[in-house]
Formats: structure tokens, sequence, C-alpha cells
């Protein structure tokens, strides 16, 4: 086998080095063409309600998606997030439906129970050292449990939540629904505490070196705790986003959406080995899956088919992304690495 | 093997102390539960979880995972209702389907292998896109009408007593952790599932044993398939859907290490029984769904701090003058 | 008690003892009923409704289940029932199939098995308490529509899954009056879509089809989470008075719409009275006061008088339409 070669190439023209230049990741590439196809395949698609439709039905997802990214960062996962969002929902839905009285101040609630809810993982998990997927994947349990408990067999439905709440959701400013706007803002909130925050740094730092991080005397413990107590303030939120969203609030709200989280969050290119991808690259994962929703109904394809094709997409899109992160890496390095990852 | 030589193997044992306990806690919540007939009978419900679980392990201690294999499952299961209703005999269709099964493993294989995707993304997509194809075969009515031979391994109880699939499930675990503890190819998995360069650099084929480990969990999840229709009578899209948690969740309580590398397929079969014991205690004494669940996620919890409990009394101990000791509890 | 007194009750007692399989036993039958999945109101009401009906008759009743809709734990539900020699097993099935073997090993031991909701294989059960026939489920769910949209217009259906048989039977009916029925001929099907009985899908597929099909009269759902998860998002999305979302919902559940106008009428029957008459007839079988032939007529106390129909099926055959008006008298 001919020796690698060490030489520095000039960097040639190659996807890699476009997509370097318009700096534009694997998910949108992917989107784009996704889009693209669907435009192509039903005339409805690109219309500006369309795809209103389509950042609406995303925007939820999006910030739990972002919230995910952020553990996922770390090198660690939660699988509780849609059973946290349950709970939060639940129990600020049923205390707003009691209390008519309280004004949007109520939105604390579930920002507050959320983290408290988070950081019982965070500490579980930093400090009892368990392994991430075995802590969240008992706190799933627990805290449905708690929710179904608590309930006693009821839902909280819309009659009952207050009207502030409800009109939340319907709300929209110059065309855009209140929720897309809420999404928008917290994704990029989040986004920018991650790149402009020594804190947020940090998180980046424990994700793609611990050993290193350590070494230069970074607490991972804290900032595990941290990432965790983030994801549990956005899901508090979407729980209650969500509530707001559909009105009923049941005992199993947001069940299975631990599973939507890390697709979108893995087509938006977070590395689920820790410290690559951003948040509002899982955001946009969650615009994936929302785009290939509404296309495929436009388009008129058989349930069964959807189904198919929503989960090749995410393989496609996650295939894509490494695709382009690798062409990225040879562009920018101008040499080949001696053996391709994978092996 | 099973933790049955001269070694004590540190989860395993606590695993075998609490399915001791649990099996009282059960006999005080219910008067019918111990009873042999009634213990073997609940038996069935877990061995499909339960060979599922053997091939997670396997795919667990490599240093991946694949939560597609419930949907692998319905896929078998649709495709044996087909090669029933073609009346092709079982000893043909059992191994056609467990073949198709094990390809549907290895694609994900080596989309993990030779692309280089995180094994949680690639899986996350194949459930679903295996989960439509089986709904794609399967079609909307379910199929019910299987030959009598098709049946067998998952409805007989040998004696009335002893049912064929818990047999099934033992043997396939005998073998499975004799493949993982004895022979090369369970070696190169706990090596590459501790260091996958290092094994790499050592001359191990990395892509060729991930890809046949994953087939493995493909395979097993073809058996499994086998099971349920002869179990259930049915074969639908939504055949097991939802299950895979609880599959994940026998693998980590029985101490696969999900990072890879630890654990032993004693200790996966041994949370089995103990989520049985417990699921069937609680079961025959009307015991609320929500309940159950809270119970499993606390004991989940509170099972894996055990080591770390361990370790801290271990290293209190140490302090002492008794000299060197191993701290690791597991 | 004196001493005559006790010896004469405690030879009454081991009389009846001995006697016991010999007596046909009126009461004390022990009732076991399980649901799709707990925790969902429609199906605690059932529940609530069967314990009554038991109480009643001075029969036990226990209600358990799995916390979500598991076929394989649904089964292991009720073996774990029969493992208790039950008298009456009570289900809503969510495989039809998949139950068969365990029921019909029930029947094989003398239990009596009666579905709700769901049916399970004929040969499995002994009667099925249908809330409304299929056919009375399509008519009534069309009514509704008219009532949304009496000039007609395009209409999507909504169900749970292509695997779930009464939404699927539904569709059937449903497209056939539209077909046929000169009062339905106003309507044409666009779409079918499902939502596994999941709110934020539903919500999701109802802004879809409200995109694909701009010109969407009546979104039509059998499922009881979708229904008002689909008036929702049609409020949210501006199309209030445009586009109507009916079928099938628990009354607290589309109060909401119905009381500020954005919809006009939903369907359902009494959740409660449907366990009930389940628990009652499985005891009226039981107390052998019950033959299972078509054409049997019968009383199931608060419920009032039922037929037995074609193979087993008892058909409740209540339906209530839920307006403006009507949807606080409906009491749940």
């Amino acid at each position: 086998m001919p020796p690698p070669s060490l030489t520095a190439r000039a960097p040639h023209r190659s996807l890699g080095n476009l997509a370097l230049r318009l700096r534009v990741s694997g998910v949108v590439a992917f989107l784009i063409l996704l889009g693209a196809a669907f435009a192509v395949l039903s005339p409805q698609f690109l219309t500006p309600q369309n795809l209103r439709a389509i950042v609406s039905n995303a925007a939820i997802l999006a910030i739990v998606a972002a919230a995910q990214a952020v553990v996922l960062l770390t090198r660690n996962l939660d699988v509780s997030v849609g059973s946290i969002m349950g709970l939060c929902a639940y129990l600020t839905a049923d205390f707003a439906a009691a209390h008519q009285g309280v004004g949007p101040v109520l939105v604390l609630m579930p920002l507050v129970l959320g983290a408290g809810l988070g950081l019982i993982n965070g500490l579980l998990v930093a400090y009892g050292r368990i392994s991430p997927l075995v802590v969240t994947l008992g706190t799933l349990s627990l805290y449905r449990g708690a929710t179904y408990i608590y309930a006693r067999g009821q839902e909280v439905t819309s009659y009952r939540l207050p009207r502030w709440m409800i009109g939340l959701a319907d709300a929209t400013i110059a065309g855009v629904p209140w929720l897309v706007v809420i999404s928008i803002v917290v994704v990029a909130l989040l986004a920018a505490f991650l790149r402009f925050y020594p804190a947020g740094r940090r998180i980046y730092a424990v994700g793609s070196n611990p050993l290193a991080s350590a070494f230069f005397g970074l607490r991972a413990e804290r900032v595990i705790v941290l990432v965790y107590v983030i994801d549990g303030v956005l899901c508090g939120l979407s729980g209650f986003l969500y509530a707001a969203r559909v009105g009923t609030v049941t005992v199993v709200l947001a069940s299975g959406w631990e599973l939507n989280s890390l697709a979108a969050a893995v087509i938006g290119g977070v590395s689920v080995t820790g410290g690559s991808g951003t948040v509002v690259g899982a955001a946009l994962g969650a615009v994936v899956l929302a785009s290939i929703d509404n296309g495929l109904v436009l388009m008129g394809v058989p349930e069964f088919w959807r189904m198919f094709i929503q989960g090749a997409a995410i393989v496609a899109a996650a295939a894509a992304d490494v695709l382009i992160a690798v062409q990225i890496r040879k562009s920018v390095q101008g040499r080949r690495r001696f053996r391709e990852r994978g092996a | 093997m099973k933790g049955l030589g001269s070694r004590i193997f540190g989860w395993e044992f606590a695993l075998v102390l609490l399915i001791a306990l649990a099996a009282a806690w059960s006999t005080y919540l219910s008067p019918y539960y111990l009873t042999v007939e009634q213990i073997l009978y609940s038996t069935r419900h877990f061995v499909f979880p339960g060979l599922l679980a053997l091939g997670l392990a396997v795919v667990v201690i490599l240093g991946e995972i694949d939560i597609s294999l419930a949907s692998i499952l319905a896929v078998g299961a649709v495709l044996l209702a087909k090669a029933s209703a073609f009346g092709l005999p079982i000893v043909v269709a059992a191994p056609f389907v467990v073949c198709v099964c094990a390809c549907l493993g290895g694609l994900n294989g080596a989309l993990v292998a030779r692309l280089g995707l995180p094994s949680l993304a690639v899986t996350v997509g194949t459930m679903g896109a295996y989960r439509g194809l089986a709904f794609i075969i399967g079609s909307e009515t379910g199929y019910t009408d299987f030959d009598a031979s098709y049946a067998y391994v998952g409805a007989t109880r040998l004696g009335g007593l002893v049912p064929v699939s818990f047999l099934v499930f033992l043997a396939l675990a005998l073998a499975v952790g004799f493949l993982m503890e004895r022979t090369v190819f369970g070696r190169r998995c706990y090596s590459v599932g501790n260091n996958k360069e290092a094994a790499w650099i050592a001359g191990v084929d990395v892509a060729r044993l991930k890809i046949e480990a994953f087939a493995l969990g493909g395979a097993l999840a073809g058996l499994a398939a086998l099971v349920w229709v002869g179990q259930y009578g049915s074969a639908r899209g939504d055949n097991a859907d939802g299950s895979i948690l609880f599959v994940v969740t026998a693998v980590v309580l029985g101490g696969i290490d999900i990072n890879g590398g630890r654990g032993r397929i004693a200790g996966v079969v041994l949370a089995l029984f103990l989520l049985g014991t417990i699921r069937n205690g609680m079961g025959l004494a009307n015991i609320g769904g929500p309940t159950q669940t809270v119970v499993l996620g606390l004991l989940l919890i509170i099972g894996v701090l055990r080591p770390v409990i361990l370790n801290a009394v271990g290293r209190l101990r140490r302090m002492g003058p008794s000299g060197a000791r191993s701290t690791l509890a597991d | 008690m004196g001493m005559h007194t006790k010896t004469i009750a405690a030879a009454a007692l081991l009389a009846l003892a001995l006697g016991g399989p010999a007596l046909a036993k009126d009461s004390g039958f022990k009732l076991m009923m399980t649901p799709k999945w707990t925790g969902f109101p429609y199906f605690e009401a059932a529940g609530r409704g069967g314990k009554d009906a038991a109480a009643e008759l001075g029969d036990t009743f226990v209600y358990a289940g799995a916390d979500h809709a598991d076929v394989s734990l649904q089964v292991e539900t009720l073996e774990n029932f029969l493992t208790q020699k039950p008298d009456g097993i009570m289900l809503a099935a969510i495989d039809l199939n998949a139950v068969a073997p365990v029921l019909k090993q029930a029947r094989a031991a003398g239990v009596v098995v009666t579905t709700f909701d769901a049916d399970a294989a004929t040969e499995a059960r002994d009667m099925f308490v249908n809330q409304l026939s299929y056919k009375q489920a399509a008519q009534t769910m069309l009514d509704c529509a008219l009532l949304d949209a009496p000039e007609g217009g395009e209409v999507a259906f909504v169900a749970a899954s292509p695997t779930a048989p009464n939404h699927t039977a539904h569709i059937k009916y449903m497209k056939e009056f539209i077909a046929n029925d000169p009062k339905y001929k106003v309507f044409t099907v666009v779409d079918t879509q499902y939502a596994n009985d999941d709110d934020a899908k539903s919500y999701d597929v109802a802004i879809n089809l409200m995109q694909a099909h701009p010109n969407l009269k009546v979104i039509i759902s059998s499922s009881a989470v979708s229904a008002p998860a689909a008036a929702r998002a049609i409020k949210s999305s501006g199309h209030a008075g445009k586009v109507f979302s009916t079928g099938f919902a628990l009354p607290s559940a589309i109060k909401d719409y119905l009381m500020d106008g954005s919809e006009k009428a939903f369907a359902l029957w009494n959740p409660y009275e449907l366990g009930y008459l389940a628990a009652y007839v499985t005891h009226l079988k039981l107390a052998g006061k019950l033959d299972i032939k078509p054409g049997v007529t019968f009383t199931a106390g608060k419920a009032g008088s039922s037929t037995v129909g074609e193979q087993g099926e008892i058909v409740y055959g209540k339906p209530l339409i839920f307006t403006k008006e009507t949807v606080d008298k409906a009491g749940f």
C-alpha cells in the first residue's frame, strides 16, 4: 500500500469545498434538496401558508431537539424528555385550570418544574456516575408514572384552560405564529449561549475531549448537571407550549418524543458521541421531519409508505451529514487520512 | 457461563438476590403466584423481548446500539404470515425468515461499519423504515390463520407445563453466552467495545465483526417473530411496537455497559427473570400499570446505584489495613 | 346467637358448601375488566360503569391494565386475570387475534368473556357489547358532518391506524353511504389519514390535510383523540368556519369548540353505560339468565332493555350527538 501522502495538496474543487464556502452543513443541504424535490412533486408545497404550516408543526419539536442536542454534546443523552414534557404540562395545565386568575406568569411553573426534573437526571448522571441511558430510562418511567398517579384517570380539556394560554398558541405576529417566534428565539439564545459564553463552550469541551477538559481543571460534573437542567427547562417549556397548542392535556402527552428528538438531532448533524453539532442543526432537523410529513401528505403517499420513507430519510440525512463533514475535513486538510472512519 | 462457576460475579449475584426478593414480594402480593405452572406460564411473555435482548446485548457489548430490533421482528412476523398463506412448510419458512431478518440487521451493521454512521442515528431511522416495511408487507388486516406447525414454538407447552418457547430461549441464551464467553467472535466483540482503535490495530476486522453482530441481532429478532406468531396468533405491521424500551431496560439492568466492552449475557438473562418476576407478581395483584411503571423506573435507578454504593463502601473498607483489594464491584 | 342457632347456621353453610356446584349461583361473581389502556378518561368511565354494575348485582369487580396500548401487555394482563380464576372477563381488544388464544383458554375453563368497544375474534368471546353498529357509527358521524356543512363538500377521514378494525369499518361504511345514500351524496371523499390516537400527530395531520386540500370542508375522525385535536388545529390556523372537525369525541374535550361556535356537532355514546352494560350482561350470562341467541331481549338495570344480535353482538346503540345546547347535559 502506498504511504499516505504527507504533503498538503492545493484544495481542489470538491463538494466539501463548496459546502465550506457556503457555510452549509449537511442538514441544510438536505433540507434544500428535500424542498426542491417536494416543490417539483407537489405544487402546493412552496406556498407561504404551507411553509408556515411546516414550521408551525416543527416549532415545538425544534426546541426539544435543541434540548436533546445540548445533552448529546456532552456525550450523554436524555430519553426522559417526553416524560418531563408530560409531567410539566399536566401539572401546569391542571393548576391553571384550577386557578384561572393567574396570568402569563404561570409559564414560570413548567420552567421551574422542568429544571427540577432535569436536575435529578443531571445529579444522577454526573455524581451517581450512572450511564445516562439507564438514568433517563428510569426517570422516563418515574416521571410518566407520576403523571398518571397525579391525574387519576382524568385529562385537562381545552375548555378549562385559561384563554390567554389558548390564545398564545393561536396568535401571530406579522403573519408568523407566536409559537414559531418563541421557538426561533429560544434556539437562537441557546446557540448564542453555547458559542459566546464560557459556560457554553465548556459544554463542547467536555463532550469532545473529557480527558483534556479534566486536565485543564474543567469540572465535568457541573457542566453535566447544567446541561440536564437546561434540557429540563426547555422540555418544561415545550410541554407547556404543546398543551397550549393541542388544547387537551392527557397523561400520555409527548409519549415517544424522546425518539423524535433524537431523530431530529441526528438529522441535524449532532454527533451522538459528543462534541460536535449545533442546536440550530437540531432545530433544522425538526423542520426536515415536519417537511417530510407534510410533503408526503401533499403528494398523497399512503401511510405505510410514509413510515418507510421517513425512516429511510433519517438514515439518508445522517449519511449526508457524515458525508459532508468528511468532505469538509478532506478539503480543509488537503490530504486523505490513511484509513476511513468506520472500520 | 451462567454464573454457576467458581467465580462470583458481583452484579449477577446482586440480580439473583433481587430475583429472590422479588419472588418473595410477589408471593406476598398474590396467593396465585407461587405455583410451578403459573411461573412457567408467565415466562412466555418474556421470551420474545428476551431474544431481542440477547441480540441487543451482543451489539451493545460491541459498543453500538440497535433499536430497530422490534421492527425487524414485525417484518419477520408478516413474512411468516405470507409464507404460511403460501403453504410453505415451516422448515423452509423459518430459516428463510431468519435469514431475511439477519440481512436487515446486517444492513444496519453495514451502514454503521462501512459508512461510518452512528448506530443510534441509523437505527432510529431503520426502526421506522422496517416498521413501514412490515406494514407494507402485512397490509391492513393482519394475518391469523397460521398453520399448526408455525404455531408450535410459541403455543406449545411440553407436558402441558413447560413452554417450548421458554426452552428455546434458554437454549439460545446458553448459545449466545457461550459465543460471547468462549469464542474468538465474543472476545473480539469485547475488545472492540473496549477500544476500537486498539482492536483494529491488533488486526481485528472491525467492520466485518460489526456487520456480523448486527446480523446476529436481526436473526434473533427473526426467531422472536416465530415465537410471536405462535404465542399471539397474529401477524400485523404493529407487532411488538413499543417494546424496544423494555428490551433496552433488560440489557442495561443486566449489567451491560452501554459504552461497550463490559457485561455478561448471564446478567441479561437474570435481569429478564427479575423484570418478569416483578411484573408477574404485580400483575397477579392487579396493581395498576402506572404503578408498575414507577416501580420499574425506581428499580432501574436503585439497581444501578448499587455499584456506586458498593464502591464507596469498598473504598471505606480499604482505608483500613486490609491492603489492596479490587475496587470493581462488577 | 344461641348454640342451637349456630349449629343450624353451620349445618346450612356446610350444606351450601357441599352442594355448591349443584346450586345455580346468582351473585357474588368475580368480574375482571381490562381496557385498551388505562388512564384514558373514556375507558376510566367504562371502568366505573362496570364497577357500579357489579356493586349493584353483588359481584366483585377488578379493573386493571397496562398504561399504554400494547398487545403483549394486554395478553399478559388477561393471562394474569385467568390465573386468578375469575368468573367473567370483560375487555376492549387492541388486536382481535392476539387475544384469541388466551380468551379461548378462558372460555374452555368456563369463564364468560365479553368484549366491549373493540371486539376480539368471534369464537374467542361469548358476547360483544358494541357501542354502535359500524353502520350506525358511520351514519352518526356523517349526520354530524351534515350539521357542520349542510351544503356538503370535500371530506377527509382520520383514523387511528390502518390496522384498527373498527375505524376501517367506519370508513368503509361512510364511503358506501356517501356513494349510495342521497342524503350524503353532497360529500366527496378526498383523503384518509392516520394519527395513531396521538393528539400532536392528529393536530399536524389536520394542518397538513388543510394544506393538501384547499377546498376541504370536514375532517371526520373515528378516534376520540383526533377529533378535538383537529378542531384545535382548525381554529389555530384560522380556518374556523371554513373547515369543520367532527367525529367521535368526549364532550368535555370538545366543549370549547362547540361553545365558541367554531364547531357544530360531535358524537359519542356514554362510555360509563357501555361499561355498565358489559358487566351486567356478563353477570346475566353467569347467572344463567341470558341466552345468547339472536333476537333474545333482556333488561340490564339502568341501561334499559337490549336485544342480542347476530354472533353474540349486543348493540348498545345509543349515539349521543353533542351540540352547543346539549354538551353540558352529558355530564362527562
